[in-house]
């Protein structure tokens, strides 16, 4: 589905992504490493928000490196970007609307994809009225993943979901994703891998701008550099 | 109808100084009430443009006086009523509206917003300095017969041609409002200046969104242009004091509130026809419009939250 090769990225003349290849299937699929490594910017250049400089992007076998950030969005790849970008003045309706209005493949079922989403965030519902720049962190990212799965999208790219959330609500927050890689293509950046472990089936480990360990998620699990580097033991 | 009740005083109060001034004289609320749709048909499409997707435009008043004296030069040349040239006017400015975004303001949208105002003021300074070069500063009127209409009531007779400036007003602020929150391009305005990135991820061509609304904000502000041409006289200078009045009733309104730059308009219309019933005054009226404004956005900050 994703099929990202020899990517170069950057940023005037600082180069943050060296020559990454990565791939998603119908799978769920994690980008760990730690802060500055590049994970937001390899995301950027998959979203059309910054421009590579080298390498391909595929998405459904079509070449994608140029294409603008609302196009990726119409070709079905929805984005939780880490400042969650919600309408802050709009209600989370109106928020939750908007993820669908201008998807053409998702417009005519955003009720039924409304009830969906209700049934994944209960609190959404409760909350429905509320002004989405009101609500806590975490409610925020609810609402930003919410957002992002009315689009009806084929590949779900989250960036760093956990992040700024309290413990619970990470918990919550990876069940639901275990739950949507049924459906659902998934790639996540993490900085807590131990979370999100339980809710990939592979994953990669980005340093310096280079993939250094590339796994599925059993053989992460035991590999001693990503125990002693990522989970602490 | 719901009236919110911290309102009521407010409504009170306007109730008074309306039924103080027809006591008075009753020719201000209605010279007020003019004055008041012709500013807030200047100030509406800015409204749109400033405060709803966030481009600063400070050639805003000069692009009318363009449009001025391009319905000028079209009724003088071939004869055509300034309100039949309404519409090739509002399709050459459409045209220019896009022109000017294109060239100028799409590069200045990710700069910092000093970079607008900068670049719209240099916009503004060269549009006056060409139409003074092309048709010298003279000042210049078409002698219509129909603007010096009047009615008389009572006692009281007064101009009604006018009263077009507050039909145009409401037309414009009801279209507006209708236009965004029941249209998909409308939503998209809304949604882009609240977060043009978020906008982007959900599927919005936030370039065309900006486009779309400058163009508009242009074609708007050039037919009121022209109908402030029927009028008034006009001059390279005319549009200037506009800018300065139109930004300055967007930010009374609050940024984003559409009807609040008509009660805005009404207030300041009101007060300087006041100002200039009093005899002797009227060189005061400049300074009250600003002092009221200064007023309103103080109280505001200091209250810490939008009326």
């Amino acid at each position: 589905m994703l099929k990202i090769q020899g990517l170069e990225c950057g940023y005037g003349r600082m180069r943050v992504i060296e020559g990454v290849n990565l791939e998603v299937g119908a799978e769920s699929v994690g980008l760990f490493g730690p802060n500055g490594a590049g994970k937001t910017t390899l995301i950027g250049a998959v979203m059309g928000i910054n421009k590579p400089w080298g390498g391909s992007i595929e998405f459904d076998g079509k070449r994608i490196e140029n294409t603008d950030t609302h196009f990726m969005a119409r070709m079905g790849v929805a984005l939780v970007p880490q400042e969650r970008e919600l309408f802050p003045g709009m209600s989370v309706d109106d928020n939750l609307m908007l993820g669908a209005a201008y998807i053409p493949h998702a417009r005519d079922k955003s009720d039924e994809q409304l009830e969906k989403v209700f049934s994944l965030f209960p609190i959404l519902r409760e909350r429905r009225k509320q002004l989405a720049g009101t609500m806590s962190g975490g409610q925020q990212r609810m609402v930003a993943i919410a957002r992002a799965l009315m689009s009806n999208p084929k590949l779900l790219i989250l960036d760093e979901p956990s992040l700024g959330l309290q413990p619970s609500i990470v918990a919550e927050v990876f069940e639901v994703l275990k739950e949507l890689k049924k459906t659902v293509s998934i790639l996540v950046t993490e900085q807590n891998v131990r979370e999100s472990l339980r809710s990939i089936d592979r994953g990669y480990v980005l340093e310096n701008g280079k993939i250094v360990i590339e796994d599925s998620a059993e053989g992460l699990k035991t590999n001693p550099y990503v125990l002693k580097s990522y989970l602490g033991l | 109808m719901t009236v919110n009740r911290k309102a009521v005083p407010w409504i009170i109060l306007g109730a008074a100084a309306v039924v103080a001034i027809l006591a008075w004289k009753p020719t201000v609320l209605i010279y007020g009430v003019q004055r008041a749709g012709l500013y807030a048909s200047v100030a509406i499409p800015m409204a749109l443009v400033l405060g709803i997707v966030h481009i600063v435009n400070l050639a805003h008043g000069e692009i009318m006086m363009v449009s001025a004296y391009l319905t000028y030069n079209i009724a003088r040349s071939i004869g055509l009523d300034p309100w039949l040239a309404l519409l090739p006017v509002a399709l050459v400015m459409g045209i220019m509206g896009y022109f000017i975004f294109q060239l100028t303001i799409r590069h200045t949208l990710k700069a910092p917003e000093l970079n607008q105002l900068i670049l719209t003021f240099g916009i503004a300074i060269t549009m006056t300095q060409a139409i003074s070069l092309i048709f010298t500063p003279q000042t210049r009127k078409l002698p219509l017969s129909y603007v010096s209409m009047s009615a008389t009531i009572g006692e009281t007779s007064f101009g009604v041609y006018d009263f077009v400036y507050v039909a145009i007003a409401l037309l414009m602020g009801f279209g507006i409002k209708w236009f965004l929150s029941n249209t998909r391009m409308g939503k998209a305005a809304v949604a882009v200046g609240q977060n043009p990135r978020g906008a982007a991820i959900v599927g919005i061509d936030v370039m065309k969104t900006y486009v779309f609304i400058f163009t508009v904000s242009v074609i708007l502000v050039g037919m009121t242009g022209s109908v402030f041409m029927t009028r008034q006289s006009i001059f390279p200078y005319v549009g200037s004091p506009y800018t300065m009045k139109s930004f300055s009733l967007v930010a009374m309104a609050g940024i984003g509130s559409i009807s609040g730059i008509i009660y805005s308009s009404l207030l300041l219309g009101i007060a300087e026809a006041a100002i200039n019933g009093i005899r002797g005054a009227s060189g005061w009226s400049g300074i009250v419009f600003f002092l009221i404004i200064i007023i309103v956005i103080a109280v505001r900050a200091y209250k810490g939250r939008k009326l």
